[in-house]
């Protein structure tokens, strides 16, 4: 169906090549799973599909790219529409009309087919992705993964042969990301299309693939999941499970790896898991009795008991709109509450100017960019300085180490998902507040940013910042917090260490701890330090 | 930086609407005292109104022939409703109008295609917000795509000098727009003193003489601040605008060519 033949492509004439000598077959009816590092050219491989790259980016192409027999090179990107379906990474940024209804039909409307068809293939498509109680809702009003099924369905209406998804599910939560992946599921199974799909969150998609393209250094291999997976330095914890026990065949589902897993069980009977240190006698950094919150007549958080001590990490979980960012915002004093009180390091925050209020508390919202304001990286430091009150050059030493590659001059919208994530985070800590928020910091990162932010939180709590985040990333909570707080419809419903509290709850459940349940191990990482006690 | 690039057939199209422009302004001076123009004054406005327009479509047809894309299309359309909306705001406030900085800015980092087309299609879009839609509407059109067309042809230069160079064409820009936008219907103005009123016949020079005095005792009040303020934004903004086009353009990279390489590959 997709045919690579000798690709290589350059975006300049003189810049590296992206893509290198590739040549590559993916069979009608086959789920590709595309893998790769941030930057590595997964998104220049996928616009490649559809002609985009080059003839909407520009620069230099070598070689073929054939979509059911369809060259790319004398086909432009809408004359390949009616075969291939784009949907890029934020679907709110392709949407064209208001409603629901009117931009599945868009992309038919730009065909020009025939009315009483395009009515039937809207139906259809609203059928096939359950968007039929949304039909006349307002995107905007849509959640991410309802906006996300809707641009699937908009470039389906087309009846493309082959569809490709750029990180459909980066920035959803589990439930939204579910949603959208059963939607695929069908529509492989249902309609027999072609799905390419680029994807950090391993762990969500690994089951669904039929085949996986490993894009390193330009170059793509390409296999079934279980061999590639030998050796791919990409891969999920179930994998690396998988590895370090030595199973053959490597499971990839959590299924196959729990019944692989009894000679394990017995291997680790006699260990428990190592936990995270916790400090004790810290210092008290957050105080909340009964706290009480509403939007208009809607009651978000309803009587809300927390305390955090200096040197933790606590992961704030729950589905949405459970009342997790209202919680931090209350923290951050964007958010008056009703009732009840609040102490950050002693003081209520809504009581600060802005200027001090950073000095007690800071807040890192889910789109980094919300708090850059300047053209380059040196001067949004120098400012962030300036805020803080602090000597100039902490912004900058603080960046440099945590992000060394990150330069000067660059603007900081051109940085990557993860280095932005950095960047916001130092000008945050550079007043050293003693508490620190974070909402979703995982959202679109690989698996190596996700690592390096990892160890810079635990960092930035060693040196005795109380650090509390909201994310729904099951993974990087079982590495990193200390402890968990789980809500729900505006309570606290759990709050303990993060050992016990998410290995009860199958829905927060990280892959380690689904494979070997009912035993206490969360992350390989415990696993692998308990078998080197098992041979010494 | 070239969002749109000109081939030499849409430079030409772009210089015979110039020329007619020009004539279409500058007509009160060249045409003798009998001429039809002259003679049928009062639809002489009407006349231009109708020509430009039909030719602004084939020099923006033209244009596009050549190369619009759809990341063109986009900045122009963003552009444009920007000053669109933008334009409300200098409405009856004595030429304080914010949109000039905006057009030579975009003209200065996008280049001079895009200028030109921006102002024509700027001008036209802010219209319909303005309620400004009549005969002038065409002459505005067109002399707002010079002012682009022509901060886009401005010598190279970056840093301060760059910012001296816009705000000099800027000010010169500003007071010309309003001198040329009064030719339009200066020969018509009835009751007019008669060393500002055209006189039919009367020869170039003494009509050019009566037109810069009726623009300098008419229109300078708001040419003056309009040159003002579009020199003081210029200080002000000039500098970070320039600065997000030309990243915008640069993202856009409309400088790199599609190229597809043929190889033969020995199998």
């Amino acid at each position: 169906m997709i045919s690579f033949e000798h690709v290589t492509f350059r975006y300049t004439e003189q810049g590296p090549s992206v893509l290198r000598d590739l040549n590559l077959e993916i069979p009608a009816g086959e789920l590709a799973l595309l893998l790769g590092a941030t930057g590595s050219g997964k998104t220049t491989f996928l616009r490649a599909i559809n002609g985009l790259v080059p003839h909407f980016t520009g620069g230099h192409f070598t070689g073929s790219v054939s979509i059911n027999g369809r060259s790319t090179q004398v086909n432009q990107p809408r004359e390949l529409a009616d075969l291939v379906g784009f949907v890029a990474q934020d679907p709110a940024s392709g949407f064209v009309t208001d409603l629901v209804e009117d931009e599945l039909a868009y992309s038919m409307e730009c065909l020009g087919i025939d009315p009483p068809v395009m009515r039937r293939r809207v139906e259809e498509i609203l059928d096939l992705l359950s968007l039929t109680e949304l039909r006349n809702r307002p995107l905007h009003t849509l959640s991410g993964g309802q906006q996300q099924r809707v641009a699937i369905g908009s470039v389906l209406t087309a009846q493309p042969k082959v569809l490709v998804l750029d990180e459909p599910t980066s920035a959803l939560d589990p439930g939204a990301a579910e949603e959208v992946l059963a939607a695929l599921h069908r529509l492989v199974h249902d309609l027999g299309i072609t799905v390419v799909l680029a994807e950090h969150r391993l762990e969500r998609v690994m089951q669904y693939c039929d085949s996986i393209l490993l894009l390193e250094n330009g170059s793509i291999r390409s296999g079934s999941p279980s061999e590639l997976m030998q050796t791919s330095s990409i891969a999920p914890p179930v994998i690396h499970l998988g590895r370090l026990a030595g199973w053959d065949p490597l499971p990839i589902s959590i299924r196959d790896a729990r019944r692989a897993a009894p000679p394990l069980r017995a291997l680790l009977a006699n260990h428990s898991p190592r936990i995270q240190a916790v400090p004790t006698h810290s210092p008290r950094i957050v105080e909340i009795k009964n706290v009480h919150c509403s939007y208009g007549k809607k009651t978000v958080l309803r009587g809300v008991d927390l305390e955090l001590d200096a040197g933790e990490i606590t992961a704030l979980m729950g589905r949405n709109g459970a009342g997790k960012s209202t919680l931090l915002r209350t923290l951050v004093g964007l958010k008056d509450q009703s009732k009840g009180t609040i102490h950050v390091n002693g003081v209520d925050p809504h009581t600060l100017a802005a200027k001090d209020l950073l000095r007690h508390v800071g807040f890192v919202p889910q789109e980094p960019q919300d708090l850059f304001e300047s053209l380059s990286v040196a001067d949004e430091c120098k400012s962030s300085d300036a805020d803080a009150g602090c000597p100039p050059g902490t912004t900058r030493a603080l960046l440099a180490l945590m992000a060394p590659d990150v330069q000067d001059g660059t603007h900081p919208r051109d940085l990557s998902e993860g280095q932005q994530m950095l960047l916001a985070l130092c000008l945050i800590v550079a007043a050293r507040p003693p508490l620190l928020l974070l909402d979703e910091p995982t959202r679109g990162l690989d698996y190596p940013t996700k690592k390096k932010l990892g160890e810079v939180l635990r960092g930035l709590a060693n040196a005795g910042h109380s650090v509390l985040m909201a994310t729904h990333d099951v993974e990087l909570v079982a590495e990193l917090a200390t402890r968990v707080v789980i809500m729900g419809d505006g309570e606290i419903v759990a709050n303990g260490p993060t050992q016990s509290v998410i290995t009860d709850s199958p829905m927060f459940a990280p892959q380690v701890s689904k494979v070997l349940a009912p035993d206490r191990w969360i992350t390989v990482e415990q696993i692998a330090h308990a078998l080197n006690q098992e041979l010494a | 930086m070239r969002a749109i690039p000109l081939g030499r057939p849409s430079a030409i199209a772009i210089a015979v609407i110039s020329v007619i422009g020009v004539l279409s302004f500058l007509w009160p001076f060249v045409a003798p005292a009998d001429s039809f123009l002259v003679v049928n004054s009062s639809q002489t406005p009407l006349l231009f109104a109708l020509i430009i327009p039909l030719l602004l479509v084939t020099v923006i047809s033209q244009i596009s022939d050549g190369g619009l894309d759809a990341k063109s299309i986009a900045l122009l359309g963003a552009l444009a409703a920007v000053i669109a909306v933008l334009r409300p705001l200098g409405a009856g406030l004595g030429g304080i109008e914010p949109i000039w900085v905006i057009l030579i800015l975009a003209g200065r980092a996008l280049g001079p295609g895009f200028g030109f087309l921006l102002g024509s299609i700027s001008l036209l879009a802010s219209a319909m917000f303005t309620g400004g839609v009549g005969p002038w509407l065409p002459f505005q059109m067109l002399a707002a795509a010079w002012v682009g067309l022509g901060a886009g042809l401005l010598p190279k230069a970056s840093g301060k000098r760059e910012l001296i160079i816009l705000s000099a064409y800027a000010a010169v820009a500003c007071v010309a727009f309003g001198f040329i936008m009064n030719l339009w219907f200066w020969p018509f103005s009835l009751n007019l003193p008669e060393q500002i009123a055209f006189t039919p016949g009367a020869g170039a020079g003494e009509n050019l003489l009566a037109w810069i005095r009726f623009s300098l005792t008419t229109s300078l009040g708001f040419d003056l601040p309009r040159a003002a303020l579009t020199v003081i934004l210029i200080a002000l903004i000039g500098s970070p605008i320039l600065q997000l086009l030309r990243r915008a353009s640069r993202k856009a990279a409309f400088d790199e060519p599609t190229v597809f390489i043929e190889t033969q590959h020995i199998s």
